[in-house]
C-alpha cells in the first residue's frame, strides 16, 4: 500500500508498543503520587488495531448518591510504554499533576485568563471534584472571567430560571387556583358545617378545560402534553447503565424530574426547534458534572445552572435540529460534507477507500457523532473528556468535534482499509473503546497541520 | 390534575337525537381522565360514544336505560376524593336535598352525583357535596319541560375542585366554575 501520504508521526513505531505485563500495573501504582483521582488509561497496540483494555467494570459503579465520584472511567493503570516518549504519547503523571496545580492556580485567581485555562482545558481535566463544573461553566460562559462578579450573576441567572419554570411550566389547575386566592375568593370548604347552594362564578375568558382557544392556557397544556411524555420517554432512557440518572433511588428520580424540567422550559421556550431526540444526550453530561459539584450552592442550583449552559451548548449547534436547514450551509449535511473533507486532506487513501472503494457515505455514521456530540460512541466518562476539549476551543466546538471526528477515522485506518462496506459500517457504528487522551493529540495534531 | 366528566339523562334516542354538536366538538377524546354517568342513556351507542372520549367510564342505571346490567349506585375513589353515583330516580322525593344528602352518607363519599331531574344544581351540606350535571341533550323530563342541555366537568387537583359547568343557552355554550376544597385527608362521618 502506497504511503507516502500519511504522516510520519502516525506510522511511527510508537504506537506499536506491546502490550505491557500486569505485573508493571503494581509498579506503576506505586510510582504514583497524584493527589488526584486522575488515572491514566494504557495503550496497549497490537499490529492493526488500537484498543485499550476495557474499562473495568467498577466503572459503571459510581456510587450515586456522593457529590464526589471518584470517575474511573476509561482508565486502567498504564504501564510504562518502554520508553522515554511518554511525554509524546501522553502526559506522564507528574505532568499531570503539574497540570492540575496549574488549572486550580488559574482558577483561584481574581480574573481568570480565560486564554489560558481553554489551553488547560484542550488536553482534557483532570476529574477531581469541582473543576470540571467550574471549568465548563467558564468556558460556556455561564461565569464571567471576574470572579467578583460570580455571585451576583449566579444569583440573577438562578431566578431567571426559576421565573421561567413559574411561568412556563405550572399545570393550569394551579394558574386557576392562584387566580382564586388572589382575587380573595377563596372557596368553600367541603365539610364546613353549613348547607348552601354552591355559588357560579362566570367564566368570560374561555378559560376552561376543554377550551379550544388560543389563549387558553388548558389549550397549550394539552398541546405540550405530546412533548411532556416524549421528553418523559427520552429521560427515562438516558444511560440506563448509570445509577446517577436510572437508579431506583430518589435521588436519581430528582435528578430525571430535573432533566425533564430543563428540557421542557427550553422547548417551550424554543418553539422553533422545540424537542428533539437527543438533547437529552447533550443535556446529561452538564447535568451530571453540575449536580456532583462538591460545593452544596452549585450543587443544590444545578438544574438552573445546567439550564443556561445547556442553552449556551446548543446555540451553537441549533441548526441541525432543525430539518428544514438540513440541506443548508448550516445544517448538518454540510458539517458532514466538511468532515468528509478535512479526512480528505489529511488522508487521501482512507478516504477514497471509505467514500468511493467501499461506498460508506459519512451520513451512515457522523450524523450521531456529530448531532450528539459523542455522546453516544464513548463511555460516559471518556465524553466528559472528549468534551472538555470541546468546549475550550475558542472557536466553539463544532471545529474540535470536526476535528475528533477526522482523528477517530484516522486512527483506524489501518482496519478501515482492510474491510468492506459491511465491516467498516460495523466498526464506525460501534467505535471502539479508545485511549482518549491519545485521541485528543491526535485531533490536536491534525489540527495544527491544518493551520501549516 | 385529574379531569372527571359527569353527565347524563340523555335519553337518547327517545327524547333527543343527540348531543349538541357544539358539545360534542369539545369533547374530544385525550383530555378527559374519567367519565361518570348518572345513567339514562338510554342505548348502548352513546355507551360507546363515551367509551371513545374515554376509556374509563362508569355508569349507574337509569330507569329507561337498556342495559339492564348497570348498577343501581357506584363508587370510586380519584385523587383523594371520593365520589358517589346514582341516578336519582330512586330517591323520593325526587330532587330532595334532604334525601340526597341522606343517600350521601350511606355512601360515605364526598361528592355525590345524580341526576334524574334535569336540572343542574349544585348543593353543599355537612356530609359533602351533591351535584346534579343535568341532561346533556337537553331532554324533557317529567317534572320539566324547558331544559337546557348541560354538563359538569371536575378539575381534581390534591385537595382542591373546581367543577365547570358547561350549559347550553340560547345556542351559546355559557361556562361557570365552581371551586372547594378538602381539608384533610380523613374522611370519616362525625
Amino acid at each position: 500500500m502506497v504511503r507516502k501520504k500519511v504522516p510520519e508521526w502516525l506510522n511511527s513505531t510508537m504506537w506499536s508498543t506491546p502490550p505491557p505485563p500486569s505485573s508493571l500495573n503494581d509498579d506503576a501504582l506505586l510510582l504514583r503520587n497524584s493527589p488526584s483521582s486522575t488515572k491514566m488509561s494504557s495503550m496497549k497496540k497490537e499490529t492493526d488495531t488500537i484498543s485499550v483494555t476495557p474499562p473495568p467494570s467498577t466503572a459503571s459503579s459510581v456510587p450515586s448518591p456522593s457529590p464526589r465520584p471518584r470517575r474511573n472511567g476509561s482508565s486502567s493503570i498504564s504501564g510504562e510504554y518502554g520508553n522515554s516518549s511518554s511525554s509524546v504519547v501522553a502526559p506522564s503523571s507528574a505532568e499531570d499533576f503539574s497540570r492540575q496545580a496549574h488549572l486550580s492556580a488559574e482558577l483561584s485567581k481574581k480574573v481568570i485568563n480565560m486564554k489560558e485555562l481553554r489551553s488547560l482545558a484542550s488536553q482534557s481535566l483532570p476529574d477531581s471534584p469541582g473543576i470540571r463544573s467550574t471549568v465548563w461553566k467558564l468556558l460556556l460562559g455561564y461565569l464571567p472571567p471576574e470572579r467578583s462578579l460570580w455571585s451576583s450573576e449566579l444569583k440573577q441567572k438562578r431566578s431567571q430560571y426559576k421565573h421561567y419554570k413559574d411561568e412556563l411550566l405550572t399545570s393550569p389547575s394551579e394558574i386557576t387556583w392562584r387566580l382564586v386566592r388572589s382575587k380573595g375568593l377563596d372557596n368553600y370548604e367541603l365539610k364546613s358545617g353549613s348547607r348552601c347552594m354552591l355559588s357560579r362564578s362566570r367564566i368570560t375568558d374561555e378559560d376552561h378545560p376543554l377550551s379550544l382557544g388560543k389563549a387558553s392556557a388548558w389549550n397549550t397544556y394539552f398541546q405540550d402534553i405530546e412533548t411532556i411524555e416524549q421528553i418523559d420517554k427520552d429521560v427515562k432512557r438516558t444511560h440506563p447503565d448509570i445509577p446517577f440518572f436510572s437508579a431506583e433511588s430518589s435521588f436519581a428520580r430528582s435528578n430525571q424530574e430535573s432533566m425533564k424540567n430543563i428540557l421542557l422550559v427550553f422547548a417551550k421556550l424554543n418553539q422553533g426547534i422545540r424537542y428533539v431526540q437527543g438533547m437529552n444526550e447533550i443535556l446529561a453530561p452538564i447535568f451530571y458534572v453540575f449536580r456532583n459539584d462538591p460545593d452544596e450552592d452549585s450543587s443544590s442550583h444545578a438544574e438552573a445552572d445546567a439550564f443556561f449552559c445547556f442553552v449556551e451548548l446548543l446555540s451553537g449547534f441549533r441548526d441541525f435540529y432543525c430539518q428544514q436547514l438540513d440541506n443548508s450551509v448550516v445544517g448538518i449535511r454540510s458539517a458532514i460534507t466538511r468532515l468528509s473533507q478535512l479526512v480528505r486532506k489529511h488522508d487521501e487513501e482512507l478516504w477514497r477507500h471509505l467514500e468511493i472503494t467501499t461506498k460508506v457515505n459519512p451520513q451512515f455514521y457522523a450524523f450521531r457523532w456529530i448531532t450528539l456530540l459523542l455522546t453516544q460512541e464513548f463511555s460516559f466518562f471518556d465524553c466528559l473528556h472528549i468534551w472538555d476539549a470541546l468546549l475550550s476551543d475558542p472557536e466553539g466546538p463544532l471545529e474540535s468535534l470536526l476535528g475528533i471526528c477526522c482523528a477517530m477515522l484516522v486512527l483506524v485506518r489501518r482496519r478501515l482499509i482492510a474491510g468492506d462496506f459491511t465491516s467498516n459500517m460495523k466498526l464506525l457504528q460501534h467505535y471502539p473503546t479508545t485511549n482518549i487522551s491519545h485521541l485528543l493529540y491526535v485531533a490536536n495534531k491534525l489540527r495544527s497541520k491544518m493551520l501549516v | 390534575m385529574v379531569l372527571v366528566l359527569a353527565l347524563g339523562d340523555l335519553h337518547v334516542p327517545h327524547r333527543a337525537a343527540d348531543l349538541p354538536p357544539k358539545f360534542k366538538s369539545m369533547l374530544v377524546p385525550g383530555k378527559i381522565q374519567h367519565i361518570i354517568c348518572t345513567g339514562n342513556l338510554c342505548i348502548k351507542e352513546i355507551h360507546d360514544y363515551l367509551k371513545t372520549i374515554c376509556p374509563d367510564l362508569h355508569i349507574v342505571r337509569g330507569e329507561f336505560d337498556e342495559d339492564a346490567r348497570y348498577p343501581e349506585t357506584k363508587t370510586l375513589t380519584i385523587g383523594q376524593f371520593k365520589l358517589g353515583l346514582c341516578h336519582g330516580h330512586q330517591v323520593i322525593p325526587w330532587g330532595d336535598l334532604e334525601s340526597l344528602a341522606m343517600l350521601q352518607r350511606q355512601l360515605d363519599v364526598d361528592i355525590l352525583v345524580t341526576g334524574h331531574t334535569h336540572q343542574f344544581t349544585a348543593y353543599k351540606h355537612e356530609g359533602g357535596v351533591v351535584i346534579n350535571p343535568g341532561s346533556a341533550t337537553g331532554a324533557y323530563s317529567s317534572i320539566n319541560q324547558d331544559v337546557n342541555p348541560s354538563f359538569v366537568l371536575m378539575d381534581i387537583d390534591g385537595l382542591r375542585v373546581v367543577v365547570y359547568v358547561y350549559e347550553l343557552i340560547d345556542g351559546e355554550v355559557k361556562v361557570d366554575k365552581i371551586d372547594f376544597k378538602k381539608t384533610s385527608t380523613s374522611n370519616s362521618a362525625p
